[in-house]
């Protein structure tokens, strides 16, 4: 007969604290809507962020109350920094495409992306190669989105 | 029944052309996030004006058709509703496709669109003119407590923790407050910044709640995306044939149940899906494994946002109020046509009526192989790409999908922040999918509490107002059935348990 090892227990510490930001984003939404003048405008969020407000303090009850949840078993080791550097290269191009159009920031982003998704060996073929895919997708989507679908794409103060 | 004539008129070569280019066209344009059902048919409704009315019609049709279904692929392989209507079918249909399923999970996907697609143009071929009286039937109070049902049942549906769910749902409501009210005109939630004055965009949203958390993870780890499993099995229509027809009971009712909320205006096909989905789940023997990549689960979504396309053709052929976005520019194609809509139009227009109509079931019959064929390259795309070229691909169609719905840039800096408060979110176990209804389904719900409550306060009878009115009682019961059925149906069991069975 096998015994089980007790179960690690904790209390869930994280949903009380993303309940608490929640009762904070409440609290600055009731804030604001004391500088609208027409009840139209205030009547329906206040009713939201009251609610959300009371929703938020009976989660940190039942917490705090009943449940404590078991520790998460630790998950395949993953890179913080390839997830940062994702959403920097994002925001960087978004930023740079008042400057420089849609094309080059595209580009740019794409190989950034690239090289930040890219956990393989960088062979020769895969030098060739992925550059001239990247090219190819961002311009193809630039042509369909620009020209096709007629999206005004940014062209860029530089080029105006 | 409309005759024979009608339906040899709805097939013409001609006809049959510009159905299958509307079907391929919408399916495609759907399938890119970013990309709407509205915008397929807003982009390619130019192209229409200079054919005749039937044939602009089919045309409208079978690009919306298409454009729904196509929001099922970028839901099923990336977790990333295409369109705000598949939101329910990354429940089940993502983790199908984890599991090395995701070819089946389109192909099922296919058949349920074709089924829902089918029984919305029955609908509205023969019960149009009685059902548009429906939508009347609806006012203010009903469609706030519409909106509320729809994120009670979606909160619901989050995994874990109700009040999450409804912590969640409260928080997308206050998103779509961001930005000039749509009743008063006040500026709120801003806090002076000039790129939150037009708001939160639904579809910016939902491709950054969806999408970016997905991307983030993607490139973490070096684990493929999907699972893949080497030996081609072609399309597996037998397979989800043969699944489709066992739980074909549950197929219909999804069919009939986005109809009727297509029917209402403004519901969409995003609480069409969540409907149907609960429905389901409430009903299958495999309950237990929705969520966790249950077939049932994508075909109760599926059938029943496909069904709102009949469903919304018909207040907006009967009354000229549109049932959906989509039918709002497809109501604008036709007066530029010079058709005029309401009752009459089904007496005095019947010959295009009813060609068109003949003209949808075309459209969604051609959707099956079309979406097979689309939605099979779909998916060894997804598989065989390297995630090198996948993260970014996806990252740029995400920046270049969220620009172009209003051409601002402010929307994709929005859309990536709310990616990555949405990952946050996730990681502690709010579901993305309450925020997004309830930005979705803000504006209805403001609408609806704020006239209610002008009325309610200057009659004197507030209370009445909210609580007094049948359809509104009836909406509320089900509210109240949605938030604690769990719970009963816990209870029940455990009271069926303590009494001795006695043979």
């Amino acid at each position: 007969m096998s015994i089980n090892p007790p179960e690690q227990l904790q209390r869930d510490t994280a949903s009380i604290g993303m309940a608490c930001l929640f009762i904070f984003v409440g609290a600055i939404a009731l804030w604001d809507t004391t500088t609208m003048l027409d009840s139209d405008s205030y009547v329906f969020p206040r009713a939201v962020a009251i609610t959300m407000i009371i929703m938020s303090i009976s989660l940190i009850i039942w917490h705090l109350v009943k449940p404590r949840r078991k520790l998460a078993e630790a998950g395949p080791a993953a890179s913080t920094v390839r997830r940062l550097a994702l959403v920097a290269a994002m925001l960087a191009g978004c930023l740079a495409m008042p400057w420089l159009g849609f094309l080059i920031p595209g580009i740019m982003t794409f190989f950034s992306l690239m090289f930040i998704g890219m956990y393989d060996e960088w062979s020769m073929k895969r030098k060739i190669l992925y550059p001239l895919i990247a090219v190819a997708i961002v311009v193809g989507f630039y042509t369909l989105f620009g020209n096709l679908l007629q999206v005004p794409l940014p062209v860029g103060s530089f080029f105006e | 029944m409309p005759g024979i004539d009608y339906l040899l008129a709805a097939l013409t070569p001609l006809n049959i052309l510009l159905a299958l280019g509307g079907v391929i066209a919408g399916t495609v344009i759907g399938s890119l996030p970013g990309l709407t059902a509205t915008m397929a048919v807003a982009v390619l409704v130019p192209i229409t004006f200079s054919m005749e009315p039937t044939s602009a019609l089919i045309m409208m049709g079978a690009i919306y058709t298409g454009a729904i279904y196509g929001g099922a692929y970028s839901a099923i392989l990336l977790n990333t509703p295409g369109t705000p209507s598949a939101i329910a079918t990354t429940f089940d249909g993502f983790p199908l496709a984890r599991k090395g399923q995701g070819d089946l999970a389109i192909t099922i996907a296919c058949i349920a669109s074709v089924t829902g697609g089918l029984v919305g143009a029955t609908f509205l071929l023969l019960l149009a003119p009685p059902l548009a009286e429906i939508a009347l039937a609806f006012g203010p109070v009903e469609y706030f407590w519409l909106a509320i049902f729809g994120l009670t049942l979606i909160s619901a549906l989050s995994e874990g923790n109700l009040l999450k769910g409804l912590i969640g749902a409260c928080f997308g409501l206050l998103l779509a407050c961001v930005g000039v009210a749509e009743i008063s005109a006040d500026v709120r939630f801003t806090f002076g910044s000039q790129v939150l004055v037009g708001g939160i965009e639904t579809v910016t949203a939902l491709i950054g709640l969806y999408c970016i958390p997905v991307l983030i993870d993607l490139v973490a780890t070096p684990d493929r995306h999907l699972k893949v499993d080497h030996k081609p099995r072609g399309f597996r229509f037998l397979e989800a044939l043969g699944l489709s027809w066992k739980a074909k009971f549950s197929l219909l009712r999804s069919s009939v149940i986005g109809t009727l909320v297509g029917i209402l205006p403004g519901a969409g096909g995003s609480i069409a899906g969540l409907v149907a989905y609960t429905e389901a789940r409430r009903t299958s023997k495999n309950s237990h494994n929705f969520g966790k990549g249950e077939p049932e689960g994508v075909m109760a979504t599926e059938s029943a946002n496909n069904a709102t396309v009949g469903g919304g053709f018909i207040p907006t052929l009967v009354l000229g109020i549109p049932g959906t976005p989509p039918d709002a520019v497809i109501l604008g194609a036709l007066l530029i046509q010079g058709i005029r809509t309401g009752p009459s139009l089904f007496t005095e227009k019947a010959s295009i009526v009813f060609t068109f109509i003949y003209g949808l079931y075309l459209a969604t019959f051609l959707m099956l192989p079309v979406g097979l064929v689309i939605g099979r390259y779909a998916y060894q795309t997804i598989i065989t790409v390297p995630k090198a070229l996948l993260v970014p691909t996806v990252a740029f169609m995400t920046m270049i999908g969220t620009y172009a719905i209003r051409n601002s840039i402010s929307d994709v800096i929005i859309m990536i922040i709310l990616g990555v408060i949405g990952w946050i979110l996730n990681r502690y176990g709010f579901s993305p999918s309450p925020i997004v209804l309830g930005l979705i389904l803000g504006s209805i719900a403001e609408q609806g509490f704020v006239q209610a409550w002008t009325i309610g306060k200057a009659t004197g009878e507030l209370g009445k107002m909210f609580f007094g009115r049948p359809i509104s009682l009836a909406i509320i019961a089900f509210i109240f059935l949605s938030l604690f059925y769990p719970l009963i149906r816990s209870r029940f069991r455990r009271a069926e348990k303590e009494v001795p069975h006695v043979d």
